[in-house]
Parts: structure tokens; C-alpha cells; sequence
């Protein structure tokens, strides 16, 4: 066991894995920690190099994130498929893998037999479950790695696994969360005539996919838009953002709502298979006395007409975006007399685990009246959400065609 | 709960899963799992069984799409029972591409009438 003088120094070379990680987990900034971690597990291991490879669970690829005494590898932005070389048969095996005997014909990585690797060895980082990458250590001379090394270059790489897991978390939390802010109106487009006002509030712990986008088309009408994809975090937030994109650029094409949400479901099936959203698209004439929307498969609006108890609108549902090719979905028209309040929604606002659906709509009906948007936008946040802390997001726009007198 | 736990009651031409009382972001990913793998070992009936679940927020919907992608490629014929969730399973427009049965027996009635 010529590198392991004895029981002892494995239990303080246990400790210093340990602390290296505790110390940089408790840093919220320190981005650097993998890099110490590996120059800490290069040094207990008494290798020449260490590093790890991030997996990029989409293109099925490992990439180098970090290295100690290979620093070539990250440069230059090494790429392993999973299932091939070494580090890939790792990834796929999930299971350590030890090679004494480094070329082309065991390792993929050229830079590794190049730099002169006789021997390495190295383990997945799993956390919760998942592989998320390979670590590995690499000796310039003949060695054979014994069990003892396995196991410590194992615990050093669970270790990093949830600290690496923690901090793309973080990482992703704060980009989702800057990208939905990027992507919702700065300003609500100004009309005579007419008034409009939106909230937006994240889940709790996450932003979620909402969305919703009000514009000026060419033509004088507007188009509101309200939406939610389905999932939480980064993910859900680049689907919502090629949407919102998306249907824009539909809506400069066609002026009815059906053939929009139509091209939208086609591009979507097409780029992003798999991905769900339900969407409303409203398009108002530019007189603003009528209004024309599609569902697919979101919630109708609620409307609200002066002297009149507020309802939701009776519009046909239609399946929701990404399900199945050429869905068929019906577009209705909706006759919007001066003082009327339209407001939409997302699910976040009314649903509720402990308490049943028609409930929570009958109270949104019974918060709304025909009036100035911000108004019935603060009445809705009072009563349905009040001092709750939501899990999801809610998003609601409120569209309101000013009375003849105030205009 | 485990995909291996979602109870399956096979007969010579039909499966019966049964989903979890709730399914949200926490175990919906499970839920699909083990539809999927119900989908897999290709019955010619699949009956989704929600008659429990009183709660299915649009991640256990996704779940419902993607058996039903998967149905729709096998030639199994899919149905669904979900007396409580019955306005998601319209909002979201699923109930026009998936019979939805109010009671396990009316679905069993349907299913050996054939498809719709």
C-alpha cells in the first residue's frame, strides 16, 4: 500500500476532503471551489492531474469544467460523448473505471495520452440520483490504483456533486429569473381609449413559465397574450422566451388569433418536442369594440361589463400547445361595449390544491368589476392571494375599453 | 411512491394504472414514468384511472400528453377515468383527443365497444 502509510492518514485525508467542500459550500459567491477541490483531491491522491467533467444532459456530452495540472482539457473545451472513451464509459456505467494503460485506443481525449497519462482513474458525480459528470485523476508514471483511492476520490466526488448541483441551481435560479424579467413588458402599450395593467409574481423559491406580452400591431389592433409553460426554473423560461418570440412574429402574419396559436403549435412540435404551454391570444380591433381570442388550453378571460355581475367568457377550450400535430381549435369574437374589463390569467391565480377550482373562478368573477384596470388587478391580488406565499406563478393582465365620458 | 408502486391490474386485453390522490411538480415525473412503462408493455386497452386523484396541476397534465403521444404511436387505445379532475382535463382541451369515463366501469363499457 506504498501511498498509504496507514489507517490514520486515510481518516485525515477523509477530513481535509471534507473540510475543503463544508468551507466552500458556505461561500455562496466562490465559483472557483471545484478548481480547489481538485487541486486538494490531486494532492491527497498524490496524482499529477485532476479533473472534472460536467455532463450536458441534452447533447449527451461531458464537458471539461475543471482541472488541476490538465488545464488544457477545460482551455480547450474537451467534449466526450457518454457511452465512449473513458470518462464517457463512466457516465454511462455510472461505476469508477480504472485504465493502466493510457492511448488512443482507451481514451478519447487525445490531450490525456499526449500529455503523457500512464494511469488514471476516475468516478462519476452523482447527485440526487443522476449522473452529473466524471472525476478523474491521472499519473504521469506507472501506478496502480488501489481500492482506498477509489474510495476517496469517490467521496471527494459526491462531495463535489452536490456543491456543483447547489450552485448551477443557484446559478439557474438567478438566470431564470433575470430572463423572465427581460422578457415581460417594461410599459404596457399606451391607447386612448382604453387602459391596461398586469402583475407578475414569481412561485415561491422559482420562477415558473408564465408569461404574458401586450403589443401594437401594424394594422391598429392589439394583441394581448397571456401563457404558461409547463415547468419551473431556466428550462421553462427559454421555452417561454422563443414563444413569446415566436407568436409575435406570427402575429405580424396573420391577424386572427387561431391561425397564430396555430403556426405557434407547429413551430413548437417541430424546434421544441415535448414542451407544453397553455395560451390565450386576443387580438383587439382598433376601435376597440371587439375582441377575437383563441384558447389553447388556457383559462378564458372574465369579463366585466358596466352593471353586470363579471363572468368568465364562454369560449370554446382548445388543446393546449405541443400536445398533438394540427389541433383544431376555435377562435370566437366578443363584443366589447364601452366600460367593459376583460382580465386574464394563469393558473397560479386560481388553482389551489385544498380548495375546489369553481370556488376560487367564482371568486375571481366576484373581485372583479368594470373599471380602471389597476383597480380590478389589486382586487384580484386582494382575494385570491392576499398574504399567501404562492407556489406557482401568477401572471394577470387586465384590459379595460374606458366608458365614453372619461375618454 | 415509486413508478414500481402505481398499481396495475392486467386482464387479457386491458391495463388498469391508478394515479396518486395529488400529482404536481413533486411526483409528476413518476407519474410519467409509469404510464409510460404501462404503455410499453403494449395492452390494447391502457385505462389511466384518476378516480383518487383530486388534484392534477399541468405537470401531471404533461404526464397524460405524453402517454397519450406514446398510445397514439403504439395502437393502444387509451382512456382515462377522472371524476374530479374532469374541468383540467377540458380546459387543457385533453378530453378532446382522450375519452374521459366517470366511473372505471363505464370506461371497461366503452373500451369494449371499441375505439370511438
Amino acid at each position: 500500500m506504498g501511498a498509504w502509510p496507514g489507517s490514520d492518514s486515510v481518516q485525515v485525508r477523509l477530513r481535509d476532503i471534507q473540510s475543503i467542500t463544508d468551507a466552500a459550500l458556505s461561500r455562496l459567491e466562490d465559483h472557483d471551489f471545484l478548481a480547489a477541490l481538485l487541486e486538494r483531491t490531486r494532492s491527497i491522491l498524490q496524482a499529477d492531474t485532476a479533473a472534472a467533467l460536467l455532463l450536458d444532459p441534452v447533447a449527451g456530452q461531458l464537458t471539461a469544467t475543471a482541472a488541476a495540472g490538465l488545464e488544457e482539457e477545460v482551455r480547450q473545451g474537451v467534449r466526450i460523448p457518454v457511452g465512449r472513451g473513458f470518462a464517457g464509459r463512466i457516465a454511462a456505467e455510472r461505476r469508477p473505471v480504472i485504465l493502466d494503460h493510457v492511448d488512443h485506443t482507451t481514451v478519447l481525449n487525445p490531450i490525456l495520452w499526449a500529455k503523457g497519462i500512464h494511469a488514471l482513474l476516475g468516478v462519476p458525480l452523482i447527485a440526487g440520483g443522476r449522473v452529473i459528470g466524471v472525476m478523474h485523476v491521472g499519473s504521469l508514471t506507472p501506478r496502480e490504483f488501489s481500492a482506498e483511492d477509489v474510495e476517496l476520490l469517490q467521496l471527494a466526488a459526491d462531495r463535489a456533486a452536490n456543491a456543483v448541483q447547489s450552485i448551477t441551481a443557484r446559478e439557474d435560479k438567478i438566470a431564470a429569473a433575470a430572463l423572465q424579467r427581460s422578457l415581460l413588458p417594461a410599459a404596457l402599450p399606451v391607447r386612448d381609449g382604453a387602459q391596461l395593467a398586469a402583475r407578475y409574481v414569481p412561485g415561491e423559491g422559482t420562477v415558473g413559465g408564465d408569461w404574458y406580452d401586450v403589443f401594437n400591431l401594424p394594422s391598429g389592433d392589439l394583441g394581448i397574450v397571456i401563457g404558461d409553460v409547463t415547468g419551473s426554473g431556466l428550462p421553462a423560461a427559454v421555452i417561454m422566451g422563443r414563444m413569446r418570440s415566436a407568436l409575435r412574429a406570427y402575429a405580424l402574419d396573420s391577424p386572427e388569433p387561431v391561425e397564430v396559436l396555430s403556426r405557434l403549435d407547429a413551430k413548437m412540435q417541430h424546434f421544441e418536442p415535448g414542451a407544453l404551454a397553455t395560451v390565450s391570444y386576443a387580438v383587439v380591433e382598433s376601435a376597440l369594440d371587439r375582441m377575437h381570442i383563441c384558447l389553447a388550453g388556457h383559462y378564458p378571460p372574465v369579463i366585466a361589463r358596466p352593471g353586470e355581475p363579471a363572468a368568465l367568457a364562454e369560449i370554446p377550450p382548445g388543446l393546449l400547445i405541443g400536445a398533438i400535430a394540427a389541433a383544431q381549435r376555435k377562435q370566437v369574437t366578443i363584443e366589447l361595449s364601452p366600460g367593459t374589463l376583460v382580465g386574464f390569467y394563469t393558473d397560479g391565480l386560481v388553482e389551489r390544491r385544498d380548495q375546489p377550482i369553481d370556488e376560487r373562478l367564482a371568486r375571481l368573477c366576484g373581485a372583479v368589476t368594470a373599471g380602471p384596470p389597476d383597480a380590478a388587478c389589486a382586487a384580484v391580488m386582494a382575494e385570491l392571494v392576499g398574504g399567501e406565499v404562492v407556489r406557482d406563478d401568477i401572471a394577470v393582465v387586465m384590459f379595460w375599453r374606458q366608458p365614453a365620458e372619461t375618454q | 411512491m415509486s413508478e414500481d408502486s402505481y398499481r396495475i391490474e392486467w386482464t387479457a386485453s386491458s391495463a388498469v394504472i391508478a394515479t396518486p390522490a395529488e400529482i404536481d411538480v413533486t411526483n409528476s415525473a413518476q407519474t410519467r414514468r409509469a404510464l409510460l412503462a404501462a404503455v410499453a408493455r403494449h395492452p390494447a386497452v391502457l385505462i389511466i384511472d384518476m378516480s383518487e386523484t383530486t388534484f392534477c396541476d399541468s405537470t401531471g397534465v404533461e404526464a397524460i400528453v405524453a402517454a397519450y403521444r406514446q398510445a397514439a404511436a403504439a395502437g393502444t387505445q387509451l382512456r382515462l377515468v377522472a371524476p374530479e379532475i374532469e374541468r383540467i382535463l377540458t380546459l387543457t382541451g385533453i378530453g378532446q383527443v382522450v375519452p374521459v369515463h366517470s366511473t372505471l366501469a363505464a370506461a371497461h363499457a366503452a373500451a369494449a365497444d371499441g375505439p370511438r
